[in-house]
């Protein structure tokens, strides 16, 4: 248990700001004054001077709205339309996604948003026979099979479960393209790809710092998806079965024609 | 891993494994019933095939089916019991459960079971997890928690780490004595870490677990996570198996140690520890692994031992062992307070020059040549080691002997530390006389020379001992 990952993007007048959130932390947000510091400034005048606290509790997460007026949204990125309404004065309503979008109301054309992550979701380990999961021995690391990063790990790691003794981890591009014919990956771009390897190699795998001789930032993304591709073999945390996982390989890409 | 319930046969899962029915036989043994599963092993309970041996004590067999595995999900469970043997192998003792053997299961006709890796173990009463479904009172949880350091003592000296200890592994024997058990994920440190599978159970995990990076080989794992989760059973064995975080389920009280470990969640355990059980679980809950790592499972031990003045189950026990080292022979080591070592051209042209090693740590340092200090030399290493088989003279720790020869197979003779041999080394007597050569065990040095085996005229080095032949190393 870690706790989770506050993101609010930069916009407004403010630049990105990330919180890390340990069991039993909580950060307010809102547009804040003296009179109510917050932790995370949302810079916008439809947002309440104390606008709503996240409370990081067991593996996930608790929002409390403490908006008079305004209820809140959580939506889940990943869940084809899944949300959560927050009406207003709820105090501590758990959040069972992974990946939340908080959306807050704004007189402007795009509302206010922030991100939280919850990477500590435990999951039973596969093949797991009988008894209570309770006092059973489990994989510190789960991964939800069902999630886009599961899918670009498994693209990664297809190579070696077809055993084409392969040269080199597929490149960003090539795992774009490989995941194309998705449903849920129609619209991936390779930032997203990059930032769910980001994501699966720190908050996921946790994979540890780059060895010290590590050149230039080309050379540490490579570095981290080679490591995210071993340990997730080596830890049988990617296996032939979820081959299947992946959207049947079509006519293999011209380069040329690739916008 | 695993679960050793002993629930009712149909709380099995319709979609589980494919079990093996009562009556099968599984190379030696004949499989009696399930009684326990976990993520990648049935254990069932099994008796010997051979009628003779039909009285002969149960076993359990850890079947763990490789079969319609991916390769690399194989390789692991291989691995997995690869470690079990290796470790039974290397390091036994009276509180691990014994690995009485392996074999790959044949049946042909079980394509889900054929090729599986049996573990043969020795036969547990039951789990300390059952035993705490009643109440444990202060003596007994003591004992029980004893038993589970000297395990843990045993395993750390003999460079391994557990890494998933808790009540569910930890076997209560036919003799009511601990057992642990479930090496299938113990690992063996090189330095002072080792480096793990990312796998445990939430409640054993210690706060560090959920900060180290995943590596090439793994997290990295050192003895101080078997102290934690040590703390927790400890904890667990006084508070009816209650554990001592709060939440009402793992992650939450995963998440609560998280919260203890960053300073803030106070340690709050159950009253109902004693409190000389109290404090030690704290120690054993130090939250970081340098907090940790002063609580060895050695010292925690001592602390055990020294817990009353009056002799504890362990310095009785070392007492015993003692006895025929200590209570003989105090008169001789009155009198012949200096050893007198042969000179130079003593030493014989084959001889070779070993110091003696008194395990009991008290007697390391002293130089007084305390007679409760002093250790026996026997007159015939095949005989049991009692009062009429030492020599008149004694040995301290330091001192220096000549050896000419080994012999295996002598008498077993297990130190203070629990090390265990029945070789023997034939050192010469300083003082011309009958006899002129005696026997240390060999775990009394912790000098390994090479020498000869000792040949059969010169033994046994007293006259009027026949029917023993010294160039069978295993006839006892």
């Amino acid at each position: 248990m870690r706790g989770i990952v506050v993101h609010l993007p930069e916009g407004g007048d403010g630049g990105a700001v990330t919180l890390r959130l340990g069991p039993g932390e909580r950060v307010r947000f809102g547009r804040g004054s003296s009179a109510h510091p917050v932790d995370l400034r949302i810079a916008d005048e439809a947002v309440s001077r104390l606008a709503g606290e996240i409370r990081a509790t067991d593996d996930h997460w608790q929002l409390s709205n403490l908006s008079a007026t305004h209820g809140y949204l959580v939506e889940n990125p990943e869940g084809a339309g899944e949300y959560l309404r927050i009406p207003p004065r709820r105090l501590g309503a758990p959040i069972p996604f992974e990946f939340s979008r908080v959306v807050l109301p704004s007189r402007r054309d795009t509302p206010v948003s922030f991100q939280v992550f919850a990477p500590d979701h435990v999951y039973l380990d596969p093949h797991a026979v009988g008894g209570s999961w309770e006092s059973r021995t489990l994989t510190a690391y789960s991964l939800d099979e069902t999630a886009t990063y599961f899918l670009v790990l498994v693209a990664l790691c297809e190579p070696w479960l077809r055993d084409r003794s392969p040269v080199a981890v597929p490149t960003t591009p090539q795992v774009v393209d490989r995941l194309r014919g998705h449903p849920a990956c129609a619209r991936l771009t390779a930032r997203a790809v990059s930032a769910h390897i980001d994501y699966l190699a720190d908050e996921k795998l946790r994979i540890g710092p780059p060895a010290p001789d590590a050149t230039g930032r080309t050379d540490r993304r490579n570095g981290k998806r080679e490591a995210v591709v071993g340990l997730a073999l080596k830890f049988g945390i990617v296996r032939e079965e979820h081959l299947t996982l992946l959207p049947p390989r079509g006519e293999p890409a011209d380069p040329d024609t690739r916008g | 891993m695993m679960r050793m319930s002993h629930g009712p046969a149909g709380s099995w899962d319709s979609d589980g494994p494919e079990l093996l029915p009562r009556g099968h036989r599984v190379g030696d043994w004949i499989v009696d019933e399930p009684i326990g599963a976990g993520g990648w092993a049935t254990v069932y309970a099994a008796h010997p095939a051979d009628p003779e041996g039909q009285d002969g004590p149960p076993v359990a067999l850890k079947v763990m089916p490789t079969a319609g595995l991916a390769p690399r999900q194989a390789r692991n469970v291989a691995e997995s019991a690869r470690r079990e043997v290796e470790l039974g192998r290397t390091a036994r003792h009276p509180r691990l459960v014994r690995l009485l053997g392996s074999l790959v299961l044949t049946a042909p006709d079980r394509p889900s079971l054929d090729g599986a890796i049996v573990l043969v173990m020795e036969r547990a009463r039951c789990t300390l997890r059952e035993l705490l479904r009643s109440p444990v009172d202060e003596a007994e949880g003591a004992r029980l928690i004893t038993g589970i350091c000297e395990g843990l003592a045993h395993l750390h000296r003999s460079g391994w780490v557990h890494t998933d200890l808790k009540p569910e592994n930890i076997l209560i024997g036919e003799d009511g004595e601990v057992r642990l058990s479930d090496f299938g994920f113990a690992i063996e440190l090189s330095g002072t870490h080792g480096f793990s599978a990312p796998m445990g159970t939430f409640d054993y995990l210690p706060p560090e677990r959920w900060n180290e990076p995943l590596g090439e080989q793994g997290v990295r794992v050192r003895p101080t996570a078997d102290i934690w989760a040590l703390g927790i059973v400890v904890h667990e064995v006084f508070a009816s198996g209650a554990p001592p975080f709060p939440g009402a389920t793992p992650t939450a009280r995963g998440a609560a140690v998280r919260e203890y470990a960053e300073g803030r969640l106070p340690l709050r355990l159950d009253p109902a520890v004693p409190e000389f059980w109290r404090a030690f679980a704290a120690d054993c809950l130090a939250p970081t692994h340098a907090a940790r790592a002063a609580h060895t499972a050695e010292r925690l031990l001592d602390r055990i031992a020294a817990r009353t003045t009056a002799p504890s189950r362990r310095r009785l026990r070392r007492a015993v062992r003692r006895s025929a080292f200590v209570a003989l022979g105090l008169g001789a080591a009155a009198g012949g307070l200096l050893w007198s070592y042969a000179g130079p051209g003593g030493v014989g042209e084959d001889a070779v020059r070993i110091r003696v090693f008194n395990a009991e740590r008290g007697c390391q340092d002293r130089t007084d040549r305390a007679p409760e200090c002093s250790l026996g030399l026997a007159v015939d290493p095949m005989r049991p080691y009692t009062a009429e088989n030492v020599v008149p003279t004694r040995v301290w720790h330091g001192d220096l002997l000549d050896a000419d020869c080994r012999l295996p197979g002598g008498q077993p003779i297990v130190d203070e530390e629990d090390r265990g041999s029945s070789v023997w080394l034939r050192v010469r007597l300083p003082r011309a006389g009958t006899p002129a050569t005696a026997w240390l065990p060999e775990v009394r040095t912790r000098d390994r020379p090479a020498l000869p085996r000792c040949a059969g005229p010169a033994y046994p080095a007293r006259p009027g001992l026949t029917g023993m032949d010294p160039g069978e190393p295993d006839a006892r």
